[in-house]
């Protein structure tokens, strides 16, 4: 460790890591040096299982549709679309159906279905 | 500054169980995420416990205090809005980093043990403190990894933490059990370690095993094993309240009672 007392420093630093960490966990990103690789797939599989979960239970029309087609086909739309910071449970719900749409997985012109959807 | 006493024992409010938290007998103050929360438009029922007298205190999920990016003070000050309108002695949100590098992880994840990441979040927590109109209390979370170069115990980490913050400490045993199981930290150590006269209160949870790893799901019965930590934490300090999780997978009205119950005989073991 750099010996530095200086705080920014410190910040870009902690920056540079944890953006690492995120990207790798979430983007499909090289394994930060230093990481049981192990663990990161643990990890990985725990924040992707628990994204899932919540775009399921936002948009249960969509899960119940795609029926056995929805965890592979959430779990490739959802390396290839980390959530972006700032974004919101349901935008990525939404996102998903949309995602869905365009590859043929659901067919288009659902949207009054989506109205109802409680808030987060 | 003081802390908060004799809250006794409760349990998060969440909106799917809130006439279960409304009718259980022995709910002495609920929790409510603050994220989920609109000031000037509190639900119903939050209103209602505030009448009863039940104490109500916002612990947010988002503040990312632990992260490299600057605070976003709109989640300060929503979490202080909140704490203002259900009238709370003390807010809460975790040690840890949610966002990074323009990603969200959608979790509450552990922060590396370096001087460079307590000097961060030092930073960040007395940001978040001059912003906020009650006392902060900080909550260890549950890892399922351990970031490299760690120089710090975590209960080191915390008691630096508190030591240069004044910040109070929210001591999750559903975690602490979950780090002994999946990153070998020592729960006793940790009780050695941390300075409990800042305890504000404490975080009980269940959990459950997938393939040798310990989830803490908050969706599953609470273990014999976190109550074992909740007893040797008793064993040291009173603690001024002691709060049950439960966010997804509802039990019965009388499964939360008996997991209530059993949180208060073993408070009740260390009185008198």
């Amino acid at each position: 460790m750099i010996d530095d007392n200086d705080s920014p420093a410190a910040r870009e630093r902690l920056a540079a890591a944890q953006a690492e960490l995120l990207n790798a966990l979430l983007a499909n990103g090289p394994a930060p040096a230093g990481f049981d690789e192990q663990r990161l797939d643990v990890e990985r599989r725990a924040l992707l299982s628990k994204r899932r979960g919540i775009v399921r239970m936002l948009g249960p029309a969509v899960a119940d549709e795609l029926g056995e087609r929805f965890r592979p086909l959430f779990d490739a739309y959802a390396v290839a679309h980390p959530r972006r910071a700032g974004s919101r449970a349901r935008e990525d719900a939404a996102a998903f159906a949309e995602w869905c749409r365009a590859a043929g997985e659901l067919p288009v012109k659902r949207k009054a279905r989506w109205k109802f959807w409680q808030s987060n | 500054m003081a802390g908060i006493t004799d809250l006794g024992v409760g349990i998060g409010w969440r909106s799917e169980i809130d006439l279960t938290v409304e009718r259980l007998p022995g709910v002495d103050f609920v929790e409510v995420v603050a994220e989920n929360l609109h000031i000037g438009r509190l639900p119903e029922s939050v209103t209602l416990l505030l009448e009863r007298g039940v104490p109500v205190l916002p612990h947010a999920v988002s503040l990312s205090l632990g992260g490299a990016d600057e605070v976003d003070l709109n989640r300060v000050e929503h979490l202080g809005g909140i704490a203002e309108a259900v009238g709370a002695p003390m807010v809460s949100d975790h040690v840890c980093f949610v966002r990074a590098g323009g990603l969200d992880s959608g979790h509450l994840m552990p922060v590396p043990r370096t001087k460079d990441a307590l000097d961060v979040l030092v930073a960040n927590v007395e940001l978040a403190q001059r912003n906020l109109p009650v006392p902060l209390a900080l909550e260890n979370v549950a890892a399922l990894l351990e970031w490299p170069g760690g120089e710090l115990t975590e209960g080191q980490f915390l008691a630096e933490l508190v030591e240069r913050t004044d910040c109070w400490l929210l001591v999750d045993v559903a975690n602490l059990y979950a780090n002994a199981r999946n990153i070998g930290t020592d729960p006793e150590r940790f009780l050695d370690e941390i300075p409990l006269e800042r305890l504000a209160y404490v975080h009980v949870a269940g959990g459950v095993e997938h393939g040798g790893v310990y989830h803490d799901t908050h969706a599953h019965a609470v273990l014999p094993e976190v109550l074992g930590v909740l007893d040797e934490l008793c064993s040291r300090v009173k603690p001024p309240g002691v709060l049950l999780e439960r966010d997804d997978n509802y039990p019965s009205d009388t499964e939360i009672a008996t997991e209530l119950a059993a949180i208060r005989a073993v408070v009740d073991k260390h009185r008198g």
